[in-house]
């Protein structure tokens, strides 16, 4: 894949930020956790999704009832290897003044056995609040622990919304 | 690999990059070079230690080789080594603070 197409500047906004992770598991597993809402509470602050996965559906993050985490459309979804989204954060003020930004999710074989995942958030505008992309260390340190041990991570704070967002 | 974090973190200039990088994220060797008192030589060759680590990463755009604080590796260390430790403490003082609080409030 071209690096190129990743720093497409749309109304001028350009910056980026990249995540990296390896993880010991399949391919498919990997991309069963990143789809499955059930699987995607467990490691990223409690929050389901819900999506049909199909290129150009639309997809929704949140605690029904608690607190809106994001939305958007998945606009390539290409299993168990690459997915595109727009992503629209709704959790707090600060955040939706962002508008529109996107989240590639990159699955690469490694060895045997493992995986590497590189999520890139870009389309950001400039001087956007960290927040918005802040969280993403949690969320991939969390799947890589769900994958590889089966357990959640219970570090403070990255299960805040499980429990309908009980966590104190 | 988490060899390879603490090693790469052990190194005051290497720690003074990924500040750079987390200032302003996606920045040429050029770039990083003015920013240390350092050769063009040193500064790849410390890049390419944190890279090795995976605490930085590159892409191209046009000719351009940008490079990006990948602070994973720092969330690991943190999740299996300091959360751990330090944690216990933490909600330990936590606790103390809110019971003084609101000690406090009861006697106002």
């Amino acid at each position: 894949m071209s690096d190129e197409r990743l720093y497409t500047v749309v109304d001028g906004r350009g910056a980026m930020t990249v995540f990296e992770i390896y993880i010991k598991t399949s391919p498919e597993r990997l991309w069963e956790a990143i789809t499955d809402g059930e699987m995607r509470k467990r490691y990223s602050f409690g929050v389901g999704i819900e999506s049909d996965w199909t290129p150009g559906s639309a997809y929704r993050a949140g605690v029904p009832g608690v607190i809106d985490i994001s939305s958007g459309e998945n606009v390539e979804v290409d299993p168990p290897r690459r997915l595109v989204q727009t992503f629209e954060a709704l959790w707090s003020e600060e955040v939706r003044a962002a508008g529109k930004t996107r989240v590639t999710w990159e699955i690469e074989p490694v060895g045997d056995d493992s995986c590497q995942l590189r999520v890139t958030h870009d389309q950001l505008p400039e001087g956007a609040s960290s927040e918005l992309f802040g969280g993403w260390p949690m969320i991939l340190s969390g799947l890589k622990t769900l994958l590889e041990t089966g357990e959640d991570l219970t570090t403070p704070g990255s299960l805040m919304y499980a429990n309908g967002g009980a966590w104190a | 690999m988490i060899d390879d974090v603490f090693k790469a973190l052990a190194d005051p200039t290497r720690r003074q990059l990924l500040d750079e990088l987390f200032e302003e994220d996606g920045q040429t060797l050029s770039a990083l070079e003015q920013r240390l008192p350092m050769s063009r030589f040193g500064v790849a060759k410390h890049l390419k230690v944190l890279e090795g680590a995976g605490l930085v990463t590159t892409r191209k755009r046009g000719r351009e080789k940008l490079h990006f604080l990948n602070p994973v590796p720092i969330r690991e260390v943190h999740d299996r080594w300091v959360s751990k430790y330090a944690e216990p403490w933490a909600a330990a003082l936590t606790g103390l603070k809110k019971d003084l609080e609101e000690e406090n409030d009861d006697e106002r």
